[in-house]
């Protein structure tokens, strides 16, 4: 058909702009990865340009390989990734579920929910650290605060105050610390990203089988087996792309990681990145292809998934 | 009706509440944020005035003078607004001929075209920079345009593949043999059935544009600066300034959370890539 040029031709820009955001770095990262490359250095001169003479082979993947901070970096990433997948997915079903069923105000309701969602990164993370979470003068230190007032008119009281004479004085923990800030970076990811699982089983809810499910409350199904045996199935697919979209999102936070503690305790394999940019070339784009196979291992099973339902 | 037999009186009552309680847990911390940004900075920190306090404008007339908002949301508007119409400028044509004459490797295409999505951008990090500093163009209001059209540009042509798909064929086949030509197509069948999908694909690659945070925070310094650069260089107030930095928090987000709620149903579309309806 002679039709088939303009098609093509509609389609050009797109691949060729794509192509070029798909090649042309990516190649660059690959090839800074086999070579001796660094910013600045007095001793070696010669390593401040990219050249192939400074040609080390996979040495930039031995030396990355060989990080302690490395393997940290990947244990925070997966940790991250992994409690907000856990969290938002449990919160997501329990809460598309509660807001399924029609009550006055629903919709506002929905409204309130979805908002944190569209919440830039760097606000939700500003927010979080210094007005909510901030030990001393952020809500937390009001509520410690008010919470130890409380106790202490309780030891004065009739009846139940030898009980709670015994409480200890409550303590704010700072979430800037090493030990907290990836609670930090959870916990704000949690708050955001929950709306997104809502919204998408919530969608799903409403394809569920009406007739499917009044059919097995006839044959006495209690709560608890038309959820397990009826609408978890049905949400087993929904679940599976939530799950996926977030991990791809997710394993390159970035703004969260920066404003919580610059890294100190939370370092996710991005943060390692963009600090090794500040010298070691060669050793980020190594780290950076490392990244990219961990992303490819999430990304083939979405676009499996994705594929099927594509022409349908 | 079974389902509604089913609903004791108890869970009539507690149901409604706890959904409420939900949402207005979830909201809380806008809330708050916003309620903070109505505050002194002085009074922000005190415990005795958080819920009662005498409210003042002045963290939001004083927006200028401490944080040069406007040249930062001046950046952002640009930035998001050309972004979002060069997208679209790309994928509308692209969507339409993958929609309407799909050969046998348009679905790899589109798949292929995801997947550049999946690309971890600190994976690049260092090729970017390197690239826009030797052409010139770092921390310009062009690079920052260029890159969040392409990061959005998978997801543009998804979404409106996946409208355009839903337009019956015959339509446009009626339409060929009243004699309309490629563009008479798009004008006069295309373009208004497909109006809403288009509209609210801008939307969302709208809100992704404005609330992106990694290549506008690295790729700029001071010239195509955004809101999120504004907000990334203030985040340690250390107490000082929880109400101005509540102002500016809520001018930023604001008029994007607005928008959000307009378009909460093609947002599930446009973030499944269409495989939840």
């Amino acid at each position: 058909m002679a039709n088939r040029t303009i098609p093509r031709l509609l389609q050009t820009p797109a691949i060729v702009l794509l192509l070029f955001w798909m090649l042309v770095p990516l190649s660059m990262t690959l090839f800074f990865s086999f070579i001796r490359y660094v910013l600045a250095s007095t001793n070696r001169p010669e390593w401040t340009s990219p050249s192939i003479s400074n040609w080390r082979g996979f040495g930039n993947y031995q030396y990355v390989w060989n990080q302690d901070s490395f393997w940290l970096a990947i244990q925070n990433s997966l940790l991250i990734v992994c409690s907000i997948l856990f969290l938002t997915v449990i919160l997501g079903v329990a809460i598309a579920i509660l807001i399924n069923r029609t009550f006055p105000g629903r919709g506002i309701v929905r409204v309130l929910l979805i908002s944190p969602f569209f919440v830039m990164p760097a606000v939700n993370a500003v927010l979080w650290i210094n007005m909510l979470l901030d030990p001393v003068l952020g809500l937390q230190g009001a509520a410690v605060a008010g919470a130890n007032d409380l106790v202490a008119l309780l030891r004065d009281a009739p009846v139940v105050g030898s009980f709670f004479s015994l409480w200890p004085q409550f303590e704010p923990i700072s979430f800037r610390a090493t030990q907290t800030s990836a609670y930090a970076v959870i916990m704000m990811v949690t708050w955001q990203w929950t709306p997104f699982a809502v919204l998408i089983l919530m969608t799903s809810l409403q394809s569920e089988d009406q007739q499917q499910k009044e059919a097995a409350i006839l044959d006495g199904a209690s709560r608890w087996s038309q959820f397990r045996f009826l609408t978890l199935p049905h949400l087993a697919r929904p679940i599976a792309i939530v799950v996926m979209i977030q991990a791809i999102f997710h394993l390159s936070l970035y703004a969260e990681i920066e404003i919580v503690s610059r890294g100190n305790g939370n370092k996710n394999l991005p943060y390692y990145i963009g600090e090794l940019v500040n010298n070691n070339i060669g050793a980020a784009s190594a780290t950076g292809i490392f990244a990219v196979i961990l992303a490819n291992i999430v990304a083939i099973f979405l676009l499996r998934m994705l594929g099927k339902t594509l022409m349908e | 009706m079974a389902i509604v037999a089913q609903h004791t009186k108890f869970s009539k009552v507690a149901w409604p509440v706890l959904a409420w309680a939900v949402g207005l847990l979830f909201f809380f911390p806008i809330f708050f944020m916003v309620m903070t940004s109505f505050k002194t900075d002085a009074d922000a920190v005190k415990p005795e005035f958080l819920f009662r306090f005498t409210p003042t404008l002045e963290n939001y007339t004083n927006m200028t003078n401490n944080y040069d908002y406007w040249r930062f949301a001046t950046n952002s508007v640009i930035t998001s607004v050309t972004a979002t119409l060069f997208t679209l400028f790309v994928a509308v044509p692209c969507a339409y001929a993958m929609a309407f004459n799909p050969s046998r490797g348009t679905k790899d295409i589109l798949m292929w075209m995801l997947s550049t999505k999946m690309l971890p951008a600190a994976a690049v990090l260092y090729p970017m920079i390197f690239m826009a500093k030797s052409l010139g163009i770092y921390d310009t209001k062009f690079l920052i345009v260029m890159v969040l059209s392409l990061i959005n540009l998978p997801i543009a042509v998804w979404m409106l593949f996946t409208y355009f798909k839903d337009i019956p064929k015959d339509i446009i086949e009626a339409g060929q043999m009243d004699g309309l030509n490629t563009w008479g197509e798009v004008r006069e069948i295309l373009i208004p059935l497909a109006w809403g999908g288009i509209a609210s694909t801008a939307l969302l690659v709208f809100i992704f544009c404005w609330n992106e945070a990694y290549w506008t925070v690295r790729l700029t310094t001071i010239d195509a600066a955004t809101l999120s650069k504004l907000i990334e260089g203030n985040r340690a107030p250390e107490g000082l300034f929880f109400g101005r930095l509540s102002a500016v928090s809520t001018a930023a987000v604001g008029p994007i959370v607005v928008l959000g709620w307009f378009c909460q149903k093609q947002l599930v579309q446009g973030l499944t890539f269409g495989a939840v309806k």
